[in-house]
């Protein structure tokens, strides 16, 4: 499952505003993939990415809103986008705060879908 | 509420800001002989000085096999539990080489732990003073205390 | 090296317990264990193997109380005996502030000690130190057995002690010269703490 994801990283960058793409394993916080421009961290990006996730899972569930599926973090300066990928992955998208939010979930859906 | 307890006052903001950010459940800075500079979370002193102890040995350990393969720098270590994962980290500061062991649960991670570790090094490095000078630190007729004290121990 | 902190008024010193194997390291930390009261040590951590030979250390903090004003702890370890173990060795003896040498006095084992003492000095030169810069004792152990089978302390001094170094009988498993060895080996290594001179 991981290499058809992890091909799907460069299709990701191709979406209009995004920076960089990762696979990151959701329990460690580790980058598994990255496709990322100069400058991004991928290290920081994934770390903190699992442990957005992770907390977002917690108040989702005890909003009875279940699993989160996506998670879009819309900052001053840039955006956050984070899917689950199933079995302990997640699919990272960061770029600026005018990035094809819709088209990277696109990508991201596409590429689950192609890895199963 | 778990306070950091510090030994070396210069330790103190750069640990608190670490177990803020990283979200450790337990962290020692000591010395590479097991020696404790710093903690956070732990309970009792004497649980600190075995973890250390042990800690400071298996980085040892490490460095050794690291030596043993060609000078290869190991800077850290981790293991992973189900539950908790132990992590063990080594850095420079001026006044010599310090590690820490970090202890998380499943509200961090490795990755969280790492990225928050490379700046609590910066954090120690830019905060450490340099090596003190040597100070006489015992009055010249301390045999007295220590053979009263070891009597005391052994209830002689 | 001794950890001193003069601001929290701390002093911490590491006592390595060095020797062949079987010699009575451990049970001389066993023995400190049982003696000393709860408050004042640590627990003790043994790693060793199923036939409960020490594969890595043993390790005891002690807790001395105040002296000259200073909390004063000793962590005292032992090292692996055996001879393949020499690695993990020298990486106990690592920031030792003193060495306890526990020679094993049956006369059986007499090359055995010889061969750990030269190990030790080894390990203390690849470290930048020697035996005549670290506070060391000698505890001669199992002197408890009959005198057919064992050296004299009189004749391990000859094989063994070249510094004339203070040395002390024992009897490990019942805490003969265990005490007598600990306050000797604390004496030196604070003694050298105090004689540090200003830089």
């Amino acid at each position: 499952m991981i290499a058809p994801l992890a091909e799907a990283l460069d299709r990701m960058t191709r979406v209009g505003g995004v920076w960089g793409a990762l696979l990151v394993a959701a329990d460690d916080g580790l980058v598994i993939a990255e496709a990322v421009m100069e400058g991004i961290k991928p290290a920081a990006i994934a770390a903190l990415a699992a442990s957005l996730a992770r907390q977002s899972g917690i108040a989702s569930e005890a909003a009875g809103a279940g699993t989160p599926r996506f998670l879009h973090l819309q900052g001053a300066a840039g955006t956050l986008a984070v899917m689950s990928a199933g079995d302990g992955l997640l699919l990272v998208a960061v770029g600026s705060d005018e990035m094809n939010v819709g088209l990277a979930r696109l990508e991201m859906l596409r590429a689950i879908e192609a890895a199963e | 509420m778990r306070r950091s307890r510090v030994i070396e006052a210069w330790t103190y903001e750069p640990l608190e800001r670490f177990v803020r950010e990283s979200g450790a459940r337990l962290t020692l800075v000591m010395t590479p002989a097991g020696q404790v500079l710093a903690q956070f979370g732990f309970a009792r002193a004497v649980d600190v000085m075995a973890a250390a102890a042990l800690g400071a040995a298996v980085f040892a350990s490490s460095s050794e096999i690291a030596r043993l393969l060609g000078n290869l720098e190991f800077s850290t270590l981790h293991h992973r539990g189900h539950r908790f994962g132990i992590f063990l980290g080594g850095c420079a500061v001026p006044r010599g080489r310090l590690l820490a062991l970090v202890i998380y649960g499943e509200d961090s991670s490795v990755g969280l732990v790492q990225l928050f570790f490379d700046e609590l090094v910066r954090g120690l490095q830019e905060a450490a003073p340099e090596q003190e000078r040597s100070r006489p630190v015992l009055a010249a007729d301390f045999e007295r205390e220590l053979n009263d004290s070891l009597a005391s121990l052994f209830g002689r | 090296m001794s950890l001193v902190n003069f601001t929290t008024r701390e002093i911490t010193c590491k006592i390595v317990y060095y020797g062949p194997g079987r010699s009575g390291k451990t049970a001389s930390l066993q023995y400190v264990y049982g003696r000393v009261p709860q408050d004042r040590r640590g627990r003790m951590v043994s790693l060793a193997t199923e036939t409960e030979r020490t594969l890595f250390f043993d390790f005891l903090p002690l807790d001395l109380g105040s002296i000259s004003g200073f909390t004063t702890r000793f962590h005292l370890y032992t090292v692996p005996g055996q001879l393949y173990y020499d690695s993990t060795r020298k990486l106990v003896l690592q920031g030792a502030d003193g060495v306890v040498f526990v020679a094993d006095s049956q006369v059986r084992q007499l090359d055995e000690n010889i061969e750990s003492l030269q190990g030790l000095q080894a390990n203390l030169v690849a470290m930048g130190s020697d035996m005549r810069s670290m506070p060391m004792v000698f505890q001669y152990n199992k002197q408890d057995l009959p005198s057919e089978l064992i050296l004299t302390p009189t004749e391990l001094d000859d094989a063994l002690n070249f510094w004339a170094l203070a040395s002390h009988s024992s009897d490990a498993l019942r805490g003969v010269g265990v005490f007598e060895t600990l306050r000797a080996i604390s004496e030196r290594v604070l003694r050298k703490l105090s004689e540090e001179a200003p830089a």
